[in-house]
């Protein structure tokens, strides 16, 4: 458990006081994070951090709007998830959103060419998210790697928790079933 | 076919309370089944959990500049107007303030008439006592100044009774003296002239 001297919720009084200093400490926090979120969602480094930065700055412009400090988190990814889903529109625009996966789904996460993931086992589970449907690896993303709750998943995606269940499960199910020969080879 | 309970996968995610997982966990451990769909969700998410997040490529960073940020009125108004709990104080103020001036705006009730007879009458006999005080005082004043003008009139009297005292012992001087020219007059005949002019 890391210790913080100062927490999120002072940083986030003091940036909507104008202290840039205080955002960027928690631009540091959170940057990474939101940073591998888009990087599932995109499937694309650049279009990942071109996301990241877009994030942030749309965070601190309209940081005086933020009510409950503790609500940070599920606010700043429901930007991130818009920002996503805006650049997906705006790349596709005559498509169903819902729809559309995320580039490069194909082959993995892939920049110029090189895998992101080099090890056998990170290759399969990459290969076996990419299998899901975007709304599927959305919230396997949310729940398994960034540890929201359903009720901050539903805030998120701006949909019922019901929803939410729903669309983690059927993609537990998938995975399970994706995984199971890795897991049978005893990968753990 | 699970036969817990509580859903298993809801155990999984830590979506239960406390006495839900406990009674997730007294079934599980009796339940082979149960187990073993709870080992192979564990399974599954330690898999998934072997996908490491990435560094950022490049830290982000943002800088202060005076240029584009806003005043702090800006800032205040804009904070103002974006927050309800503020939106609601400041209409509350703004009804309150119109309710005063409402207030004072309107007519005094007829009790009011009948609260500010009340001082009004102490009020005059606090006005009479003064008036009887300041007559007092202008009456002493009057007798001041009237004593000092009989004693001015007086000694003036007196001056002028001096005067005429003088006049007419002066005119009964010059009274005398007339009557002894005129008895030396009838005594002595009249006037002759003398030797020269007679020639």
């Amino acid at each position: 458990m890391i210790f913080r001297a100062v927490e999120d919720g002072d940083l986030i009084r003091q940036a909507a006081r104008g202290n840039v200093e205080a955002f960027n400490l928690l631009v540091s926090r959170w940057e990474k994070r939101v940073y591998n979120y888009l990087l599932r969602l995109t499937a694309n480094r650049e279009d990942a951090l071109d996301l990241t930065q877009d994030v942030f700055l749309k965070a601190y412009q309209n940081l005086r709007k933020l009510d409950d400090g503790a609500r940070f988190a599920p606010w700043l990814y429901r930007i991130a998830h818009n920002e996503a889903y805006s650049m997906f529109r705006k790349r596709r625009p005559e498509s169903d959103v819902a729809d559309l996966p995320p580039a490069a789904t194909q082959t993995g996460i892939t920049v110029g060419g090189s895998s992101v993931f080099p090890i056998e086992l990170s290759l399969a589970v990459a290969s076996a998210l990419e299998r899901l449907t975007p709304e599927q690896r959305e919230a396997v993303t949310l729940k398994i790697y960034q540890g929201f709750k359903f009720e901050e998943m539903a805030e998120i995606l701006s949909c019922p928790v019901s929803t939410v269940k729903s669309r983690l499960y059927t993609a537990l199910e998938l995975l399970k079933i994706e995984l199971a020969p890795i897991e049978a080879r005893g990968v753990s | 076919m699970s036969c817990s309970p509580f859903d298993l996968k809801d155990y999984f995610f830590q979506e239960l309370g406390g006495a839900e997982r406990k009674e997730v966990e007294a079934h599980v451990h009796a339940c082979q089944t149960c187990r073993e769909e709870l080992n192979r969700l564990r399974l599954t998410g330690t898999t998934l959990l072997s996908l490491r997040e990435e560094e950022i490529p490049r830290r982000i960073a943002f800088v202060s500049d005076q240029i584009f940020e806003p005043s702090p009125w800006r800032r205040w108004w804009s904070g103002f107007w974006n927050t309800p709990a503020r939106l609601g104080f400041g209409s509350a103020g703004l009804l309150s303030a119109a309710l005063v001036v409402f207030a004072l705006a309107r007519p005094a009730p007829v009790q009011q008439v009948r609260l500010v007879q009340v001082p009004a009458v102490e009020t005059a006999q606090a006005q009479t006592v003064s008036d009887a005080a300041i007559q007092a005082r202008i009456e002493q004043a009057a007798d001041r100044a009237v004593a000092a003008r009989t004693k001015q009139l007086v000694a003036e009297v007196a001056a002028e009774r001096q005067r005429l005292l003088l006049v007419a012992a002066e005119l009964d001087f010059s009274d005398r003296r007339e009557q002894a020219r005129t008895v030396a007059a009838l005594e002595y005949g009249p006037p002759r002239q003398p030797a020269g002019e007679a020639k």
